[in-house]
């Protein structure tokens, strides 16, 4: 086989492999994230964010960290 | 050298993002009224030989469990101290009809001018939108912040409900909010309503 193609192969073969690793590794954050967004009163797709690669997570934790919940917050008091 | 800079720059990175996500875990335990420091722990667990599994699994097992701001909730009025408003399913279910048959009156101060709205149980529902009123049951509160619609007002049994119809302005209850999946409340023991940033003051005519 051409050493080329052979490259080519290998390389479209480790993208798909990375690329699957990270979904399955986003779909394990983005099922327990939604329901947390959820409970919070945001729309669950905002979890969707565990896609983005490298900061998704950081997206995800500082919009819950920094907005106010919809659903309502502990009191201060209760903390 | 130039790798050591590399790997000292990576480290730097790794070092902010932790402490970032430390910090944003505890706003966000903190939030659902379980201690702040219970979240950072989690975030530092994946400094240990543990990796990232166990606080995948306490990810898990903290948005699946009971929150203590959701006991806060279903106490009964007075309960919670006064903060942070609470979810609007704290308000109790409407329960029989009220002898006193008054009209209802919202009355407060938009970017417009004066508010003065007024219902009497003639019809038994009202829109309130920020458009001018051209039908019998639509409450105009002429504000930029006020949707087009933005509110359903029901008269029922001398009682008033309030359903939010979902704009970005939002709608508050005696500070809580209420969203339309909550569907309409009775807010006849409601003192203040805000629809948008305006504040509308409930009384009987």
């Amino acid at each position: 086989m051409d050493p080329v193609t052979w490259l080519l192969g290998l390389g479209s073969l480790l993208v798909f492999g990375v690329v699957v690793v990270h979904l399955l590794t986003a779909l394990v954050l983005i099922i327990p994230t939604w329901r947390v967004f959820t409970r919070a009163g945001f729309s669950g797709a905002l979890s969707l964010f565990h896609l983005v690669p490298l900061i998704g997570l950081f997206i995800v934790m500082a919009v819950l960290a920094f907005s106010d919940w919809p659903n309502g917050e502990a009191s201060p008091g209760k903390r | 050298m130039e790798i050591l800079g590399l790997l000292g720059l990576s480290g730097a990175f790794g070092l902010i993002g932790l402490v970032l996500a430390g910090w944003m875990a505890w706003r966000i335990v903190e939030k659902t009224g379980l201690p702040g420091w219970a979240g950072l722990g989690a975030v530092l667990l994946t400094l240990t030989g543990v990796g990232m599994i166990v606080p995948v699994i306490l990810l898990w097992i903290f948005a699946f469990m009971r929150w203590p701001r959701d006991e806060m909730a279903g106490a009964p009025a007075g309960a919670s101290s006064p903060g942070r408003p609470v979810s609007p399913a704290a308000l109790p279910p409407p329960p029989a009809a009220l002898a006193d048959r008054r009209a209802w009156r919202l009355s407060g101060l938009s970017a417009a001018g004066p508010v003065a709205l007024s219902m009497d149980g003639a019809l038994p529902a009202y829109v309130l939108t920020s458009a001018a009123a051209q039908q019998a049951n639509e409450l105009s509160v002429p504000d930029p912040t006020v949707g087009q619609p933005h509110a359903r007002l029901f008269v029922s049994g001398g009682r008033l409900g309030l359903e939010d119809l979902g704009t970005p302005g939002g709608t508050r209850i005696d500070g809580a909010r209420l969203l339309p999946e909550h569907g309409p409340r009775d807010i006849s023991a409601a003192r203040v309503i805000h629809v948008g940033t305006v504040e509308l003051a409930l009384s009987r005519a």
